[in-house]
C-alpha cells in the first residue's frame, strides 16, 4: 500500500485508471454525469460526486475502480489538501493490499504533512489489520509479543512480562485464562514518550490470541473468527505505532494482555473463585467471559503503573453488544463524560462510529457473588452482558479511577456480510484512526491544563 | 387501594405513625410529642437502630408506648426533593400496611413533597389478587386509610388530587397487564377502554370489518391466526379545546401515543420456546401504558388535546395463522414479506402509526411496545430503549423520564441499519436479523412514518426490560409496572398544557 503525491503525470501515469472528484459548482467531467453526492461512475477513470465526506467518496470510487487495478491515480488538483488527503485516505483503506495511489495536485506545502500523517496513520492500520488476520497458531501470545519487539526500532519502549514474572506480581486474573492453553500468556506494555511531560494517556487492548471459549466451549460454528478475538490489542499497537511514526507530542502508552483461551487439563472452571492483581475476587461464572478477566489485571496495571490522565481500552468484549448496537457502531462506555465525547467526536471524524450504552446501578448489583467480592457475569438468557462487563471493569481502576472509557468493539472487528460502502473492509483494524484522532485532538496540546 | 386523607397534625390515637425525616433530623412537631409521650422511646429506639434519615432506609419501631402500635422512620436523604418523598412513602407502606390507620407526620415537608410522599404509598400500595381466591384476611393488607398531617393540608390534597389521578392510570394499567390473556383478549381490552367515557374521552371502537376496509393488512395478517378478532382503539381527550384553547393547541394538531396490543403472544407459526412463554401476556404493555396515560390526563383534566392509539391482536399459531414468507399490505402501501411471524408487534404498530398521522395530523407521535428481546439484551431492565428522529423530542422525552423515574437511553438510527430490512421480493422484511435487533426494529416502524409532508417528530420507546418487574421496588411493587404512564403524563404536564 502507497501513498505518492506528484505534480505532474508521466505518460504512464496518465495512462492509469483515475479517479476524478468534482464539486457540484464544477462541470461535471462526464457530461451526462449529474451531480449526486456519492455517486462514482466509471468511464476512462473514474468520476465521482461526493458528498460531505471525502473519505467515504475515495472509498465509493475505489469499489467502482476496474477489477485488478494495483495502481491508480486521484486527481486533486480541484481539492484542498485535507480533503485530498481524506479521500486519498478513504480510497487505501478500502483497496486490496499492495494497492498504490498517486496524489496529482498542484504543489500545495500544505500537503506534505498531512500526507506523512497519513501514512503514518495507514501504517498502523496495516499493522492491526495484519495482526487480527494472523490465524491462532500463527500468532500466539508468544508470537504476538515478539512481533511487537520490533516497534522498538520507531521508537517505542517494549517490555514483555512472562508467566514467571506476571505470578511474581500477582496477575491471578490473565494467568487463570492462560492456564488452559499450552501457549502461556504475556503482558506487554507499550511506552511512547512523547515531548509533552504530562501523564500518559493509557490505551489497553485485549489480545485473546484464540479464543475457544475454554470449558464453556464454543459452538463449531463460526469459531474460526475468533481469531480476531485480539482486535483490541492490535488496535492499540497499530495506534502506537502512528503515534510514533508521526512523531506526536503526546506521551501515550499501551498494555496489551495476551493469552490464548483454550481447554485443557489445567484450564480455569466455571465455580472457581481468581484473585486479581487489585486483590479482588471474581466468582468464574463462564469462562467464555474470558476478556473481562484479562482486561481486569491490565486494567490495575495501567493506573498503578502510570497513574494516567485517562485509559482508553478496547475489545470485542461480547456477543450483547453485537446484538445492541450491530455492525455500524462499537459501544461506548465510561466514568467520564469529556472523554466519551471527546471519543465519540473522533468517531464521527473518522467514520468508526460510537455509541454510548449505560453502566447502571442494576447492573453492578448483578454482578453480586455470594463467595467472592463480585461475580465476573451474570448467567441466564437476555443478559444485557455488555453493560455488565463495562460494569465489571469499573471495578478495577483503583479507589481514586482516572478518566476511563471502554470500547466493545466486538461488532467491529470482523466484516459484517453487508458491509456498507465507506465501511473498512475485514479484518477492519478498527480503533486505530478514531485512537489517533483522540490522541490529536485531546493530548497534543501542551497548555491543556 | 388506601384513601388518602390530609389533616392538620394531631398525634393519632392509636395504630401507626410514620416519620419521614431527612439526614441530621431532630424529632420536631407530632414526632417529638408521640416521643414524649412515650417517654423518650423514640429518640432511643431510632438511634439504636442507627437511623440516620439516609435515602432508602428505614425502620421500624414496635409499640413504643403510648397508644402507638409503631413508629415506621423513613429516610428522605440530605435534602428532600419529589422522588425521595415518592420513595420513603413507597417504603414506608409495606411498614405499614398491616395496621387498620396509620398517620404521616409530613409538617417538615411542604405541600408538594407531603403530596408525593402520599403519592409513592399509594403506587406501592397496588395488588393484584382478584384471582386468590384463598387468601386469608390476615395476608391481605389492612390500611384502608393513610392520614398525612400536614401544616397545609388544603395546599397538600390540591397537590394530591392530580397526582391521584395519575395513580389511578397506574393501576388501570398494571391491572391491564396484570389480567391473564384468557380473560384479557383484544376485545376485552377494548370494552374495558370504553371505561374512559366516564372521564370524559371519547373511545372509538374499530373491528375487523372496518380494519379491512380500512386496509389495515399489516394488523390483521398477525390476528388472522387467532379466534379472538383485532381491535383499534381510539381514545380522544380534548381538554385544550374545551378549556377554549383550541387555537393554540389545536393548531398544532393533538399529541399523539400509540401502543402494541398483543393481547398474547405465542409467537405463531415462529413459536417461541415454552419456558417463559406466560411471561408473553404483557406483550399488550404498551397499550396498557397508553390507556393509563389517558386515563391520567383525562382524570386530572390535563389541558390538552391528546389522542391514544391502541392495536390489540392476538398472536396464534392455527390453520389460519400467518406463515413465514407472507407478504402482506400494509396500510401505508408498503409490502411487507414477514420472514418471522414472532417479530409481529412492529406489524401492528405500521399500520397503527400510519392511521394516527393520517387521520389526526398530530403534533408529535410517541410509540409505546414491548418489542424487542434486543433490548434487553442491549439494556438490561434499567433503563427502555428510546429511538426517535427528532432530538427535541427525545430530549423532552428522557428528560420526563428521569423525573418521574422511568429512565430512558437513546438509541442509534441510521442508515447503515435500516439496510438489514431490504428484501427480495417486497418493499421490506419485518425483520433484520440479530446484530442491532432493537434498531432494526425501529427502523422498520420509522418506514411507516409519514414524513411526505413535512418533519413528523415521533419516538419509539421499546419497554421490553422495563415494563415487568421481577423485584419490589419503592414505588413499583413487583410484576406489571405500568412503565410509561407517568412518563407520558410528565410530558404533557411540562410542556403541553401551556
Amino acid at each position: 500500500m502507497r501513498l505518492r503525491l506528484r505534480t505532474h503525470l508521466g505518460p504512464k501515469a496518465a495512462a492509469r485508471p483515475r479517479l476524478l472528484p468534482w464539486r457540484a459548482d464544477h462541470p461535471p467531467p462526464l457530461p451526462d454525469m449529474p451531480f449526486t453526492p456519492g455517486t462514482a461512475r466509471w468511464r476512462e477513470g473514474v468520476a465521482i460526486a461526493p458528498g460531505p465526506e471525502w473519505r467515504q467518496a475515495g472509498a465509493a470510487a475505489v469499489a467502482v475502480l476496474p477489477e485488478g487495478t494495483r495502481h491508480a491515480v486521484l486527481d486533486a488538483r480541484a481539492l484542498r489538501p485535507e480533503e485530498a488527503v481524506a479521500m486519498a485516505m478513504g480510497a487505501l483503506l478500502q483497496a486490496p493490499r499492495g494497492f498504490r495511489l498517486d496524489l496529482w495536485h498542484r504543489g500545495e506545502d500544505a500537503l506534505a504533512p498531512l500526507c506523512r500523517d497519513a501514512r503514518a496513520v495507514l501504517k498502523g492500520v496495516l499493522l492491526a489489520r495484519r495482526l487480527t488476520a494472523a490465524p491462532g497458531n500463527a500468532l500466539t501470545p508468544k508470537i504476538f509479543a515478539r512481533r511487537l519487539r520490533r516497534l522498538e526500532r520507531h521508537g517505542i519502549g517494549v517490555q514483555v512480562l512472562g508467566r514467571r514474572r506476571l505470578r511474581a506480581a500477582g496477575f491471578g486474573a490473565l494467568l487463570a485464562v492462560g492456564e488452559g492453553s499450552a501457549n502461556p500468556p504475556r503482558l506487554v506494555v507499550l511506552r511512547w514518550r512523547g515531548r509533552i511531560a504530562a501523564p500518559p494517556l493509557v490505551l489497553v487492548g485485549k489480545g485473546i490470541t484464540f479464543d475457544t471459549g475454554g470449558l464453556c466451549l464454543k459452538p463449531a460454528a463460526g469459531m474460526e473468527a475468533m481469531r480476531a478475538d485480539m482486535a483490541g490489542a492490535a488496535a492499540c499497537a497499530g495506534a502506537m505505532l502512528a503515534l510514533a511514526l508521526r512523531d506526536s507530542p503526546a506521551p501515550v502508552a499501551a498494555v496489551l494482555p495476551l493469552a490464548e483461551n483454550a481447554l485443557g487439563a489445567a484450564a480455569y472452571r466455571p465455580g472457581d473463585i481468581i484473585t486479581t492483581l487489585s486483590g479482588l475476587t471474581v466468582e468464574v461464572v463462564d469462562t467464555d467471559a474470558e476478556g473481562r478477566l484479562v482486561l481486569a489485571d491490565a486494567l490495575t496495571y495501567a493506573v498503578r503503573a502510570f497513574r494516567p490522565e485517562a485509559v482508553v481500552d478496547l475489545a470485542t468484549l461480547t456477543g450483547a453488544v453485537v446484538t445492541a448496537l450491530g455492525h455500524h457502531r462499537a459501544g461506548l462506555f465510561g466514568n467520564d463524560a469529556p472523554l466519551a465525547a471527546a471519543l465519540c467526536a473522533a468517531g464521527e471524524a473518522v467514520g468508526e462510529r460510537l455509541w454510548p450504552l449505560p453502566i447502571g446501578a442494576a447492573h453492578r448489583r448483578d454482578l453480586e457473588s455470594g463467595i467472592a467480592d463480585l461475580r465476573q457475569c451474570a448467567s441466564g438468557r437476555l443478559q444485557p452482558d455488555a453493560c455488565h462487563a463495562a460494569a465489571f471493569l469499573s471495578a478495577f481502576l483503583g479507589g481514586s479511577p482516572p478518566a476511563w472509557a471502554h470500547l466493545d468493539i466486538a461488532g467491529m472487528a470482523e466484516e459484517p456480510a453487508d458491509r456498507p460502502p465507506g465501511a473498512a473492509p475485514a479484518p477492519g483494524g478498527f480503533g486505530v484512526r478514531l485512537l489517533d484522532a483522540l490522541v490529536a485532538s485531546r493530548f497534543e496540546d501542551p497548555h491543556r491544563r | 387501594m388506601p384513601d388518602i386523607l390530609f389533616v392538620k397534625p394531631t398525634l393519632p390515637r392509636a395504630g401507626a405513625l410514620v416519620l419521614p425525616l431527612a439526614e441530621g433530623f431532630t424529632l420536631s412537631g407530632l414526632a417529638k410529642e408521640a416521643d414524649e409521650a412515650t417517654g423518650g422511646a423514640i429518640a432511643r429506639g431510632l438511634e439504636a437502630a442507627g437511623f440516620k434519615g439516609r435515602k432508602g432506609q428505614s425502620c421500624t419501631l414496635w409499640a413504643p408506648g403510648g397508644h402507638l402500635s409503631r413508629v415506621v422512620a423513613v429516610g428522605l436523604g440530605a435534602a428532600p426533593e419529589e422522588r425521595g418523598a415518592e420513595a420513603a412513602g413507597g417504603a414506608a407502606w409495606p411498614l405499614v400496611s398491616g395496621e387498620p390507620e396509620a398517620m404521616v407526620a409530613a409538617e417538615g415537608l411542604n405541600a408538594a413533597l407531603a403530596a408525593a410522599l402520599a403519592f409513592g404509598a399509594r403506587l406501592r400500595s397496588y395488588r393484584f389478587d382478584r384471582y386468590r381466591t384463598k387468601e386469608s384476611a390476615e395476608d391481605k393488607p389492612k390500611l384502608v386509610r393513610l392520614t398525612v398531617a400536614s401544616t397545609e393540608p388544603e395546599a397538600a390534597r390540591a397537590a394530591h388530587a392530580p397526582l391521584s389521578a395519575v395513580a389511578d392510570g397506574v393501576f388501570l394499567a398494571r391491572d391491564l397487564v396484570s389480567e391473564p390473556p384468557n380473560v384479557l383478549f383484544p376485545e376485552e381490552m377494548a370494552e374495558r377502554c370504553r371505561k374512559l367515557e366516564k372521564l370524559g374521552v371519547e373511545v372509538e371502537i374499530l373491528g375487523p370489518k372496518a380494519l379491512k376496509e380500512l386496509g389495515f393488512g399489516a394488523l390483521l395478517g398477525v390476528a388472522q391466526g387467532s379466534a379472538r378478532e383485532p381491535r383499534v382503539v381510539v381514545m380522544q381527550w380534548k381538554g385544550a379545546s374545551k378549556a377554549g384553547k383550541g387555537d393554540g393547541n389545536g393548531k398544532a394538531g393533538p399529541v399523539a401515543f400509540i401502543g402494541k396490543g398483543v393481547t398474547f403472544d405465542t409467537g405463531g407459526i415462529s413459536i417461541k420456546p415454552a419456558a417463559g412463554m406466560e411471561d408473553m401476556k404483557f406483550d399488550m404493555a404498551g397499550a396498557g401504558a397508553v390507556i393509563g396515560a389517558m386515563a391520567a390526563l383525562a382524570g386530572r383534566r390535563a389541558k390538552v388535546d391528546a389522542v391514544g392509539l391502541v392495536g390489540l391482536v392476538e398472536n396464534m399459531p392455527s390453520g389460519t395463522a400467518q406463515r413465514p414468507g407472507d407478504v402482506v399490505k400494509s396500510l401505508s402501501g408498503q409490502t411487507v414479506e414477514v420472514i418471522n411471524t414472532d417479530a409481529e408487534g412492529r406489524l401492528v404498530l405500521a399500520d397503527v402509526l400510519w392511521y394516527a398521522r393520517e387521520r389526526f395530523r398530530p403534533r408529535f407521535m410517541v410509540d409505546l411496545a414491548t418489542l424487542t428481546g434486543a433490548i434487553i439484551v442491549a439494556l438490561g431492565h434499567e433503563h427502555a430503549g428510546l429511538f426517535s428522529n427528532d432530538d427535541d423530542l427525545a430530549q423532552k422525552l428522557a428528560a420526563a423520564g428521569t423525573a418521574v423515574g422511568e429512565a430512558l437511553w437513546r438509541m442509534p438510527l441510521g442508515e447503515a441499519y435500516d439496510k438489514a430490512l431490504k428484501s427480495d421480493i417486497a418493499d421490506m422484511k419485518n425483520v433484520g436479523g440479530r446484530p442491532g435487533g432493537s434498531v432494526t426494529a425501529a427502523q422498520f416502524i420509522q418506514r411507516f412514518i409519514d414524513t411526505r409532508e413535512g418533519p413528523m417528530p415521533w419516538a419509539h420507546l421499546d419497554i421490553a426490560g422495563t415494563a415487568w418487574a421481577t423485584k419490589d421496588s419503592a414505588t413499583v411493587p413487583k410484576g406489571a409496572t405500568a412503565f410509561g404512564v407517568r412518563l407520558l403524563d410528565r410530558l404533557v404536564a411540562e410542556h403541553y398544557e401551556g
